[in-house]
């Protein structure tokens, strides 16, 4: 038994696990009858947060006074480790040279809730701080004991602590040869950090560190999951089936071997694949034509029947809607008494997650064990699930993770991984399978299409008298990349929370009701930035302004009317929004402005504006700048929190101009840049952004809560400059 | 044979219908230039062919032949310094997110300022145009080539 799961027992748990879930504010997960039934669903996503005594273990003193942190987040450009080592600076009271982050293989500590839903900073906050506080207190104690001073009559201070007379310990002292890594003592979960201390003056925390890795990023020294290199490793390509449940109906074997330096053609029915493996990755190209596999089956539905599928009219027609997770008043009262009417339908297609790296993985598979380098949002999930494939046990799967090229929800699962390492079990050598973009776009998954009606009244006092909402969308969370067909009938039955994410309103609305239906389709569905947020507040946030129009109101003094008491958080972000992007003032020609709002998970308050100039000649317009104020508590790390607002502004932008998946034999029809665009330097808008953080408020989430208002907030700078409602992204001017 | 960073180097016959970047990651094990769409679209793959900019995926290696190609690992050493400017301005303005594009993103910013130290903001951006990110981290670009070659007043 190691060193490490003795202690484990021993430690005292001061924070239990139930404060360590609602401190982040996790316990609403809504998987809790997953849970119940994992008997029969072999590999879950990771949901589970480190014990206490687990998470002392990311942080450790090792030789010369250097600080350990083993992240127990994926990095993928959102400055996590960054964030979190600030956190670690503010307790210990080290430089950011003094810290060395690594990305810690699957065994190296505790399964860590998967990197999804801007919950990094939320919820490793204070756990991160009390790891670091407890390594401070048991450096402390051993400082102590060395000088033969009362531990309360220590001074911490800057890499060590003062001894009373003016003598020092440095941490670099405390750390011997017999004691090469220091960790927390057992019972340090008790100690007090600095960071939850409000009245205590900050350092670390609230300054702008440069990126932890932007060194290796601009010097090329990064590597990426695409650049590992192992001795004796073979390079694998996979045809894959163009639909989720095609066959494998024949492949030419021999012609694929005969192709000089092949050495393995690898076909598993079964598993509905067939793969080439080579010496060389300049082979591949020409093996896998050779190999000519030939699928058939599968639903090969086109556009317009997804449209008929997922046609909230119909439904309406049908008065057919499975979930029903808002209603307050009656909305038919409210209808009748109001005295003017909004009847309107939004849509937003399927969209891609384009990250800039397509997936790659690394598999050494051996009798003694099995190696997976991988760049994954949830590396314990892999390593669950390359070990169910390989009929191995889990603990014999390390999987080594690596920085993510741009993850957006697509990356929980890395299924190069499975195939890297199913080719590795194969031919007895590591092997690496790295995904063309043309992959990336066929079978990685899209966020779901939506469609919308909202059928709302103003009474006789310009406020929202009703607001009747019905949508229709496709499964996030319940995934059919993660649920099997076995039990998708059950988990239909559930709400998808993720398809619904933001559709409730975050106005005081009387008589409100939301309606949905989360339909699974043939195409693989599943999580892409904010989930449902941003569609499902393009929809809201276009109607609340179409509203703001009927009563003849300013739309932003509209949403403030609407904005309840107990919300002064989102009241503070729209007023804010208003001073920096001097609403209200003239405009010039052709030029609009828009706002729209949300409050991101219960969590984040974000609100924009839009500046957008239209040339109705060329029927195009261009956003010119963007406006947002944002609260997201406290901020760790101020330049990394604009640079995610940024970055949501630019990905706003594409979902308003370009973004778009439609579906072809059931399959997207888009598999490179050039049919699915990307926003551009040229099209990108300058940003002014404004943080707001509250005295006494921690930290939330910024990965995501700016994208969900600026499709809307651009939506609405539109119809400001020319009275065209545009109802469907991406956004396309009439003539 | 290719002067590739400062090095002569040959090109082997079986690499000789692959691409550049092929070459570079797989032969050369140089991997700062990057997959990102296999044609031309996206600029990952971003390296310099006599100081220009030219997209490394869709460049055959044996275009290359006789002549002078820079990759990011290479950027740095005429000079003798650890950083490039342009590298360092891309630190300092907190530019890369997950930083897969970033090589090309600097590839194509230095063989801007080379043809034109003193690049208007139209040129900027008719220059990085070709450079897809979908982190967003155009306006930090921007940012940080203005660093090295600020506006002439």
């Amino acid at each position: 038994m190691s060193e490490r799961s003795l202690s484990r027992g021993a430690r005292r748990r001061t924070w239990s696990r139930r404060e360590f879930l609602i401190r982040g504010g996790v316990a609403g997960l809504g998987l809790t009858v997953f849970a119940s039934c994992s008997r029969w669903l072999p590999v879950l996503p990771t949901r589970a947060l480190p014990e206490p005594d687990e998470a002392l273990l990311w942080v450790a003193l090792t030789p010369l006074g250097r600080v350990r942190f083993r992240c127990p987040r994926a990095e993928m450009g959102q400055g996590i480790a960054t964030g979190l080592a600030q956190v670690i600076a503010e307790e210990l009271a080290v430089s950011r040279e003094r810290i060395d982050v690594e990305f810690p293989p699957t065994d190296a500590i505790a399964p860590a809730l998967m990197t999804v839903g801007s919950m990094s900073m939320q919820v490793f906050f204070a756990p991160v701080a009390h790891a670091a506080a407890a390594l401070r207190e048991t450096l402390r104690a051993r400082a102590a004991a060395r000088s033969g001073v009362a531990p309360a009559e220590l001074v911490h201070r800057e890499d060590g602590f003062d001894l009373p007379g003016g003598a020092r310990v440095t941490f670099a002292e405390l750390v011997t040869e017999r004691d090469a890594v220091i960790e927390a003592a057992p019972g340090g979960e008790s100690a007090r950090p600095y960071a939850l201390d409000g009245a205590r003056r900050r350092s670390a925390i609230g300054a702008n560190w440069a990126p932890l890795g932007a060194e290796a990023i601009v010097a090329g020294r990064e590597t990426y999951s695409r650049d590992v290199v192992v001795p004796g490793m073979l390079y694998g390509a996979v045809a894959r089936p163009p639909r989720p449940d095609a066959r494998l109906l024949a492949s030419d074997e021999a012609a694929a071997r005969a192709v000089p330096g092949v050495t393995a053609v690898v076909v598993a029915r079964d598993r509905r694949l067939a793969a080439v493996v080579a010496e060389s990755p300049l082979v591949l190209p020409r093996a896998l034509q050779a190999l000519a596999a030939r699928f058939d089956g599968g639903e090969r539905i086109s556009q317009q029947e997804l449209d008929a599928l997922l046609d909230v009219d119909a439904a309406l027609a049908r008065d057919d809607f499975e979930h029903e997770p808002a209603s307050t008043g009656d909305v038919a009262t409210g209808a009748r008494e109001a005295v003017a009417r909004l009847d309107a339908r939004y849509d937003s297609p399927m969209t891609a997650h384009a990250a800039l790296e397509p997936r790659a993985a690394v598999a050494e598979v051996t009798p003694s064990g099995v190696t997976v380098w991988a760049a994954t949002q949830d590396p314990w999930l892999m390593q669950g699930l390359v070990a169910r494939e390989l009929g191995r046990a889990r603990d014999e799967v390390e999987v080594r993770p690596h920085r993510i090229g741009g993850a957006f929800g697509g990356r929980a699962l890395c299924q190069a991984a499975l195939e890297a390492a199913w080719l590795s079990q194969s031919v007895g050598r590591p092997v690496r399978v790295q995904w063309s973009r043309e992959d990336e776009f066929r079978h990685n998954g899209v966020g779901p299409q939506f469609s919308h009606r909202i059928r709302a009244g103003l009474g006789r006092d310009g406020r929202v008298a009703s607001f009747d909402h019905a949508m229709i969308s496709s499964p996030i969370i319940f995934t059919s990349a993660a649920i099997p067909g076995s039990l998708q009938p059950i988990v239909d039955l559930l709400p998808d929370d993720g398809t619904a994410r933001g559709a409730i309103p975050p106005y005081a609305l009387a008589n409100h009701r939301l309606r949905y239906s989360d339909v699974r389709i043939p195409i693989v569905t599943g999580a892409w930035r904010g989930l449902g947020a941003a569609p499902n507040a393009f929809a809201v946030e276009s109607a609340m302004d179409e509203l703001a129009g009927l009563a003849h109101a300013d739309p932003l003094a509209f949403r403030l009317a609407h904005v309840p008491a107990d919300r002064p958080r989102l009241r503070a972000v729209l007023e804010r929004v208003a001073e920096l992007s001097r609403w209200g003032t003239a405009r010039d020609p052709g030029v609009g402005r828009g706002v729209a709002c949300a409050i991101y998970k219960d969590v984040t308050y974000v609100a924009v504006v839009a500046e957008v100039e239209v040339d109705p000649a060329a029927r195009s317009f261009r956003v010119r700048r963007v406006f947002c104020a944002q609260d997201c508590g406290l901020v760790v790390s101020p330049e990394l929190v604009r640079a995610q607002i940024e970055g949501n502004v630019v990905w706003g932008c594409g979902m308003a101009l370009h973004e778009a998946v439609r579906a072809e034999d059931g399959a997207p029809a888009q598999t490179n840049f050039d049919a699915y665009p990307l926003l551009r330097q040229s099209e990108t808008p300058e940003v002014e952004i404004a943080l707001l953080e509250p005295a006494g408020v921690p930290p939330s989430g910024a990965g995501e809560a700016a994208l969900v208002p600026t499709p809307a907030a651009i939506a609405n700078a539109i119809h400001d400059a020319t009275g065209q409602r545009l109802r469907r992204l991406p956004l396309r001017l009439a003539g | 044979m290719v002067e590739l960073n400062g090095a002569i180097v040959e090109i082997p016959g079986e690499y000789a219908e692959a691409s550049l970047l092929d070459f570079l990651r797989e032969h050369q094990g140089l991997r700062a230039a990057k997959y990102g769409c296999g044609r031309g679209l996206c600029g990952a793959c971003t390296v310099h062919l006599d100081g220009s900019a030219v997209r490394a995926c869709i460049t055959p290696v044996s275009a290359v032949e006789g002549r002078k190609v820079t990759t990011l690992e290479g950027l740095a050493a005429p000079a003798g310094a650890s950083l490039h400017p342009v590298q360092q301005a891309w630190i300092d303005e907190a530019v890369p997110q997950c930083g897969y594009c970033q090589a090309g993103q600097i590839m194509s910013a230095v063989a801007l300022l080379a043809e034109r130290p003193s690049p208007s903001d139209a040129e900027i951006v008719q220059a990085m145009e070709g450079n897809l990110c979908r982190c967003g981290t155009y306006l930090r670009i921007r940012r940080a080539i203005r660093r090295v070659a600020p506006v002439r007043p």
